[in-house]
């Protein structure tokens, strides 16, 4: 098996990882770069708990050889946040009871912001359709729900202040 | 004069200004808080625990990496019953980076059970859990069960030694029918059960002539049904890590409901070791809802790193863990009830049994608490209940969330609804007439219940799913009344109530102990040791500790899961640890409470009944304006330079033989398709009675939660067992079907505060208790809306059709 050593972004820094062609993402964010706020629940592209965003796009770390993410951007829940100020989403998460075991969190929030990225203000329904691969076990969703909306609200406003700054 | 205290600048010390916490986001509206009674209690604060998980930063227990440690893995038996004739593990050993494989033959020689609740049953109540497994097994007796396990470098490698351990089986006939078990001739599981039947236990609380009483009633109504494996998965997969440190003791990390009594049992069962040369840390937990109340791979990450002298992590896949140890047990029930023509009972008779699968885990105790449950609900004169345990191929059993009640609940409120059509009567009106109330005996009959709002919740649910417009009434047939005449969509409304404990005194230790400690700038550390899996426990504990101190949320900082630093309690279950550690939480605050008093009392020349606290400040009563800050009283304890010097610090603790039973109603809307049998849920009312909402925020995500899991263990979620190989089908979340964000229907909770004398606060329970009325409101609803009853779980459409099919379209008809 040949080893190389690649280059990946992670959360906007140049990282470099020893891997070999059967290597998954999500072991290479884990095991090497000691992101584990990148879960694994199930393996096979089932639950949604390894979300990352690769280029933006939610993709499930658990399925995604590393070898493909060479080069790309990848965005994990650790990279969220810039400095100590929870991002948005993150804070509405936390307010709205959104959180219980907090396993399914990082991802949930991951394809939760690539919703909110193309779609700043989607529907209930939209954002229904934007988690459904992602499986939470402990919530019931709703909370979940409410989380987006509500950070949907935060960003807004947040980025109206931003506009309105001289 | 609270108002005029909340609005005063002064009383806050440190902020200078806004002493009260600051709340995130509004009560939910359907809850009641009391403002102004209370600065922490009733407010939905954010938990201590979130903002971590929300990160990334938060440490379940795969995250954990200690210096020099390997990975463990396990090899499971391919067959469901079978004799090990050999196991060659020579070429896995000589395999480069193998650390050790072990055989049933490595492993201590005493028999355990993977219920780690077996240790706190008190020897009065029940004979306890059988003790029928070694760690590695000698024999297979279902599929997935543990035959060996490797330790090696890392888990690639690990894997490829478990593919060249060499096990020779000879297969043995094996049964998987809890009732073909049973019958002479069957596989015999386990040499010591002769029979299979791995236990019977009687009801403690049966009374009356059962035969005389049916004999007697007016009419008598028979309900038989099953429930499904609904299965725990919690998304976290099972996980422990353990490492043997230099001293000669023992430290274990994993995600167990129940440390102290893990440690309890992985000393004197499994290791023959003290109780103090373990030290149990519980990680981050990724769910648990039962599942954590047994042993998961625990044990082996201790044998294995023992034998290695390394810290080992153990791990499962979402497969082995569907196919493992652990699922709600399966019971097929009976339920006889008679009433009296004027809707009174007058019998109920239960009958379960319960198929424990390969090993007896939770379903005895699960069996006992069942019968306390489902026959503890409505008031009768003549009670009967039995239940048989038996051994069987199928994958060991245990409790998951509801433990028994929603098991006994579908059968049992099916069987309500069916006297109550005999009697002519509203169901929901039969339910208020037979259900027990405050100063009746509680679920565990010595116990008097303090207080009971079953009423309030029936009414305030059934005003919200709007029962009077839309229950049809027995005498009209769905064709002919009702908003969706006979065509293929019918819709019906149905309701279920519950009782639930908040604990378990009485029938299992019930003891709790917390740690409160006064640092100097006012602050206070809380040990405590619950199992935070998700509930929000730790913020209730601290908002109860906030409350009792008369000091900020903000100020609490809550210390868990190391038996090392908490002190002793008998962990995270039966819906338990507000109501319970709770209470020690509350002595021990209290007591600190009262030591800061005594000590301002000197500073401000007054009684220490002339002061109070509020916002981390001392106040006098009849002059608020005269305060001291409790963090200067803090200060000047520990730096005394005299000789009064004593760090504040108080135990508190919680014991009790009752366990305040709380109360729920639940009321399902659904819409069928008499074509595709498809039962689709419009609405999902619950009411529960909380006695106070410690976090209203997090009760109502808790009762969210527990609907979500109610209408999955209602509608689709089976663990499905090949009746042939005993190999579990469904074992990947593609196959087992949980419902995603698509599939959730509107469910509105409804909160009732109606405070217990008992509880912190008033608080009790509710934890489980979300997932109970779902089923048996959803079945109900059915027969509302096509007149069929369904015997088993989940309500599938092949089912309905099923039953449908088999209906004739009277309105008599019960479904048999
Ligand atoms: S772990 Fe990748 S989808 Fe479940
Ligand atoms: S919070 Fe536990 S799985 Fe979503």
């Amino acid at each position: 098996m040949t080893k190389q050593i690649a280059a990946f972004t992670v959360n906007g820094a140049e990282r470099e990882a020893i891997i070999e062609p059967h290597m998954l993402l999500i072991d290479v964010l884990r095991d090497q770069f000691a992101l584990t706020g990148t879960k694994y629940a199930c393996g096979t592209g089932d639950c949604g708990a390894c979300t990352v965003l690769l280029d933006g796009k939610p993709s499930l770390s658990c399925l995604i050889l590393a070898v493909t993410a060479i080069g790309k951007s990848i965005l994990t829940i650790e990279g969220l946040a810039e400095g100590p100020e929870l991002h948005p989403l993150q804070q509405s998460f936390v307010d709205e009871g959104a959180i219980q075991c907090g396993f399914c969190t990082p991802g949930m929030i991951l394809s939760a912001k690539s919703l909110l990225d193309e779609n700043p203000d989607p529907s209930l329904d939209e954002i229904r359709h934007a988690l459904a691969g992602n499986l939470c076990r402990c919530t019931g969703y709703v909370a979940i729900f409410n989380a987006v909306q509500a950070a949907a609200a935060a960003m807004k406003t947040d980025s109206t202040g931003t506009e309105a700054r001289p | 004069m609270r108002d005029a205290l909340d609005k005063n600048p002064g009383f806050d010390p440190r902020s200078g200004g806004t002493s009260a916490p600051s709340t995130t986001g509004a009560p939910p509206a359907t809850s009641r808080t009391i403002e102004g009674e209370f600065s922490c209690v009733g407010k939905p604060l954010p938990r201590p625990d979130v903002a971590a998980k929300a990160t990334g930063a938060a440490v379940y227990g795969a995250d954990l990496v200690l210096p020099g440690m390997l990975t463990g893995r396990i090899l499971t038996s391919p067959y469901a019953h079978a004799k090990i004739l050999s196991i060659d593990t020579s070429k896995a050993k000589a395999l480069a980076g193998v650390a050790a494989v072990i055989t049933h033959e490595d492993v201590p020689k005493l028999r355990f059970t993977r219920s780690v609740m077996a240790e706190g049953l008190p020897p009065f109540a029940y004979e306890g859990e059988n003790q029928d497994q070694f760690i590695l097994s000698d024999k297979a007796r279902y599929v997935g069960d543990w035959i060996a396990a490797v330790a090696a470098v890392d888990t690639y490698t690990a894997e490829k030694a478990l593919d060249l351990i060499e096990v020779e089986y000879e297969q043995l006939p094996a049964v998987f029918d809890p009732e073909e078990a049973l019958k002479p001739g069957s596989p015999i599981i386990h040499e010591g059960w002769p029979g299979n039947v791995a236990g019977v236990i009687d009801h403690p609380f049966s009374r009356g002539d059962l035969d005389k009483a049916l004999a007697d009633s007016d009419y008598v109504v028979e309900f038989r049904g099953r429930n499904s494996r609904q299965k725990q998965a919690h998304l976290e997969p099972d996980v422990a890590v353990a490492r043997w440190e230099p001293d000669g003791r023992l430290t274990v990390w994993s995600p167990n409901q129940n440390a102290h009594l893990a440690k309890k049992t992985m000393a004197q069962r499994i290791l023959g070791i003290n109780e103090g040369d373990i030290r149990w840390i519980t990680t981050t937990v990724g769910g648990g809802f039962g599942a954590r109340l047994s042993f998961g791979v625990e044990p082996v990450a201790v044998l294995l790193a023992k034998i290695t002298g390394k810290p080992v992590k153990v791990f499962v896949t979402r497969e082995e863990d569907f196919s493992g140890w652990s699922s709600r047990t399966e019971q097929r029930q009976t339920i006889r009830m008679g009433v009296t023509k004027g809707g009174t009972i007058t019998a109920i008779e239960q009958r379960i049994l319960s198929d424990a699968g390969a090993y007896f885990s939770h379903s005895g105790t699960i069996s006992a608490v069942n019968m306390q449950a489902t026959l503890g609900v409505m008031r009768s004169p003549v009670v009967s209940g039995k239940a048989t345990i038996v051994y069987t191929n199928n994958p060991t059993s245990s409790g998951m969330r509801g433990y028994g009640n929603p098991e006994g609940s579908f059968v049992l409120q099916q069987a309500i609804d069916m006297a109550a059509e005999k009697c002519g009567m509203d169901p929901l009106e039969f339910r208020l007439k037979n259900a027990k109330g405050t100063g009746e005996p509680s679920m565990w009959e010595p116990v008097t219940l303090t207080s009971c709002a079953l009423e309030t919740c029936i009414r305030l649910g059934a005003e919200r799913i709007g029962w009077k417009e839309k229950w049809h009434g027995w005498g009209a047939s769905t064709g002919a009344a009702g908003p969706s005449p006979g065509g293929r969509y019918r819709r019906g409304v149905g309701m279920s109530i519950m009782t639930h404990a908040s604990g378990a005194g009485g029938f299992l230790l019930e003891h709790s102990s917390a740690i409160i400690k006064l640092d100097e700038d006012g602050s206070v550390q809380l040990a405590v040791s619950p199992c935070e899996m998700g509930q929000g426990i730790l913020g209730a504990l601290s908002q109860i500790a906030a409350e009792g101190m008369g000091l900020r949320y903000e100020d609490v900082h809550v210390i868990t899961g190391d038996t090392d630093v908490t002190l002793f309690d008998i962990g995270s279950h039966a819906s338990r640890s507000t109501y319970a550690i709770g209470n020690a939480v509350l002595d021990a605050a209290r007591q600190v409470r009262a030591t800061v008093l005594e000590r301002a009392a000197g500073i401000l020349e007054t009684s220490p009944r002339a002061l109070d606290i509020r916002g981390g400040s001392v106040f006098v009563k009849a002059d608020p304006t005269q305060t001291v800050a409790v963090a200067e009283i803090a200060r000047g304890a520990i730096y005394d330079y005299g000789l009064e010097g004593r760090h504040i610090t108080a135990t508190g603790k919680h014991q009790a033989l009752t366990h305040c039973p709380n109360f729920q109603a639940g009321f399902s809307e659904i819409e069928v398709d008499t074509e595709t049998g498809v039962i689709k849920v419009l609405k999902y009312v619950v009411a529960h009675d909380i006695g106070r909402a410690i976090n209203p925020l997090t009760v109502e995500s808790c009762l969210q939660g527990g609907a979500y899991q109610g209408l999955g263990y209602a509608l689709t979620e089976d663990l499905i067992i090949d009746e042939h190989t005993g190999k579990v089908l469904t074992d990947s979340f593609a196959t087992y079907k949980m419902l995603s964000a698509l599939d959730m229907p509107e469910v509105e909770v409804i909160l009732v505060e109606e405070p217990d004398p008992s509880g912190p606060y008033g608080a009790k329970g509710v934890g489980e208790t979300g997932i109970t009325n779902v089923a048996p409101s959803i079945a109900n609803a059915l027969y509302d809306a096509c007149r069929i009853r369904i015997h088993s779980l989940p309500m599938t459409p092949e089912k309905v059709l099923a039953a449908l099919a088999a209906a004739p379209q009277s309105p008599d008809y019960n479904g048999g």
